[in-house]
């Protein structure tokens, strides 16, 4: 039934494995030939030849060619007509208290940037004063104490931060210069942005050039004998007799105000001129407080004005509110210790003392004859340098006012910082004697110590506070531009007469 | 000539006038009261505004004409009489 059979094999190719040989073509291919020529070239003749402009001539109008053709039927025509117009304009009060605004709607004061220096903070540090550079970009403040009564050798710090950069980080300042003592005053330079003057607890005046990386100190007065002895409270650059030079003046509580000259070259201060402020030099024999029974008039505050480049302005630990004059010549009636500069008294008018220390003086810039002053008894005084009363008494507060200063573009706004904390910002303009505005910064029992209007940006404020940090406030369009007949209010608060 | 001087001066006389400039009809100041760099800003500013000015209130209708610009500011207000080749620009502050 079954048998074996055997069958052939069967052979299928395979479809997927193929040979492991791979194809191979053989090619080539080779470029052209690549011409080539060499060729050499010299100048054998030289000329020079340069170009320059040269400034075009204005186009002047000729005021002797004769008249153009026509002008005079032409001004026949329209002259009615305008004058009509100019008188009737003259007279209406179509506009009277038209107001149009440009910008938006917005609170009174708003807080752009809170500025901190942790380092300074962890060490209770206060700000004592701040200052604008001449660019309105960059703040730059100083920290010290406010209360510190006895020598203290602690060292300190000045911080600036730049607005205009993109990464701004509040928490950390651009720059910080180490200072070996407390910083009391400080000023920009008013050109050179990267200049900043400064005045230090140990009397010494120092020019930082925060340009240089390496060593940022321009120039130091040291303690020479000639130089200040107490904490220096106000520098400011004065301008010199050479156009685009700028000096240094200090005043301190030792009753001296300095003027120096820069010599960068050699890094260092020369003492150009020295005011000295004796009791009895005081014009009009006013009543003086000095401090223990001696004869000097300590200085704590400084103003320039910016009217008159030979004025200046004094105030004292005593109440003492001086005007005085870079030129004069009588020798102050102290004893000259073989100095190189003899020091002369500069004070020409008193005004009316007050009953504490003057923090603070402010000329304003759109009325020559105004000033503010302000000390501890917590009123802001609007004087006139003609007169010896003030007149008008703001009051501020209830504790001490550290400074006050005029809104660079509103003639009748002025800000003072206070011992509360408050800023307060007042409108001379409005009839009730209130704050227009109030900037609140630091919590309580932190005093507001020193504040600056930006003069770039006139809407910005900045505020230094016991607390450490530096605000930097926007003030609103009502606090910052400038209203119609707004100088001719300023005018009519300079010439009342004082009571 | 003497005319020409007497009006300006009768018109920089009123209350409040700060300066007058006159502009011929290609916007060249012809006789001015303020000094050159001012006079040659309004010049050129106004002329063009004018130019605006005109042709917006043609525009609008084609029988109407400009007969007088004025602009007013917060500091003060600028008069504009217009005329076929001169312009009469004055600057006046009302409060003062």
């Amino acid at each position: 039934m079954f048998s074996d059979e055997a069958s052939d094999s069967v052979t299928v190719p395979s479809v997927w494995r193929k040979q492991h040989e791979s194809q191979r073509d053989t090619r080539g291919s080779q470029t052209s030939a690549v011409s080539r020529c060499e060729a050499e070239v010299q100048s054998v003749s030289r000329t020079s030849s340069s170009t320059q402009t040269e400034p075009e001539p204005l186009t002047q109008l000729d005021p002797e060619a004769a008249d153009p053709p026509g002008l005079r039927d032409f001004l026949q025509r329209v002259e009615e007509e305008v004058v009509g117009e100019l008188v009737s304009n003259a007279r209406s009060h179509a506009f009277d208290g038209f107001q149009v605004n440009w910008g938006d709607h917005s609170q009174l004061v708003s807080c752009l940037h809170l500025l901190q220096h942790p380092v300074a903070q962890e060490r209770g540090l206060h700000v004592t004063c701040v200052s604008w550079s001449c660019t309105g970009s960059v703040v730059a403040c100083g920290f010290g104490r406010m209360e510190d009564g006895g020598w203290s050798t602690e060292s300190s710090y000045v911080c600036t931060w730049n607005l205009d950069r993109r990464g701004l980080n509040p928490k950390q300042a651009d720059l910080v210069l180490d200072v070996p003592t407390a910083v009391t005053a400080l000023c920009c330079h008013p050109d050179q942005p990267a200049l900043l003057a400064g005045g230090l607890y140990s009397g010494e005046v120092v020019v930082w050039d925060t340009s240089r990386t390496q060593d940022p100190v321009l120039a130091l007065t040291g303690m020479s004998a000639e130089s200040h002895r107490e904490p220096v409270y106000q520098v400011s650059w004065v301008p010199l007799q050479k156009r685009g030079e700028f000096g240094v003046l200090s005043a301190s509580s030792g009753g001296r105000v300095l003027l120096w000259t820069l010599d960068s070259d050699q890094g260092r201060f020369v003492l150009d001129a020295v005011f000295a402020f004796v009791r009895q030099q005081v014009p009009h024999g006013v009543s003086v407080k000095t401090r223990g029974g001696s004869s000097t008039v300590g200085v704590t505050s400084l103003a320039l004005s910016p009217w008159d480049p030979d004025t200046f302005l004094v105030g004292s630990e005593g109440g003492l509110l001086l005007r005085c004059s870079f030129s004069s010549t009588t020798p102050a009636a102290v004893a000259s210790e073989g100095q190189s500069v003899a020091p002369r008294a500069p004070a020409v008018f008193s005004f009316r003392p007050c009953s504490g220390p003057v923090h603070s003086i402010h000329c304003s810039p759109f009325h020559r004859n105004l000033f503010v002053s302000a000390g501890t008894d917590g009123l802001a005084h609007v004087h006139s340098l003609l007169q010896v009363d003030p007149l008008l008494s703001l009051r501020v507060s209830g504790s001490y006012v550290f400074q006050v200063q005029w809104s660079p573009t509103r003639p009748l706004v002025l800000a003072a910082a206070t011992g509360q904390g408050k800023v307060q910002i007042f409108d001379l303009g409005r009839r009730s004697l209130r704050a227009a505005a109030t900037i609140e910064q630091g919590g309580a029992g932190h005093a507001a110590t020193s504040l600056s209007f930006n003069a770039h940006s006139p809407r910005l404020l900045a505020v230094g506070s016991t607390d450490g940090s530096v605000g930097v406030w926007q003030l609103s369009a009502a606090l910052s531009e400038q209203r119609p007949r707004e100088s001719s209010q300023l005018e009519q608060i300079a010439n009342q007469v004082a009571e | 000539m003497a005319e020409v001087e007497e009006t300006l001066k009768r018109i920089q006389g009123q209350k409040g006038v700060q300066g007058i400039i006159i502009v011929n009809s290609e916007g060249i100041p012809v006789k001015t009261t303020l000094d050159n760099s001012s006079t040659v800003q309004y010049a050129g500013l106004i002329h063009q505004l004018v130019m605006k000015a005109r042709s917006t209130v043609r525009d609008i209708d084609p029988q109407n004409d400009l007969t007088f610009l004025r602009i007013r500011s917060k500091k003060n207000e600028i008069m504009i009489a217009p005329d076929k080749d001169y312009f009469l620009i004055v600057i006046q502050n009302p409060s003062d």
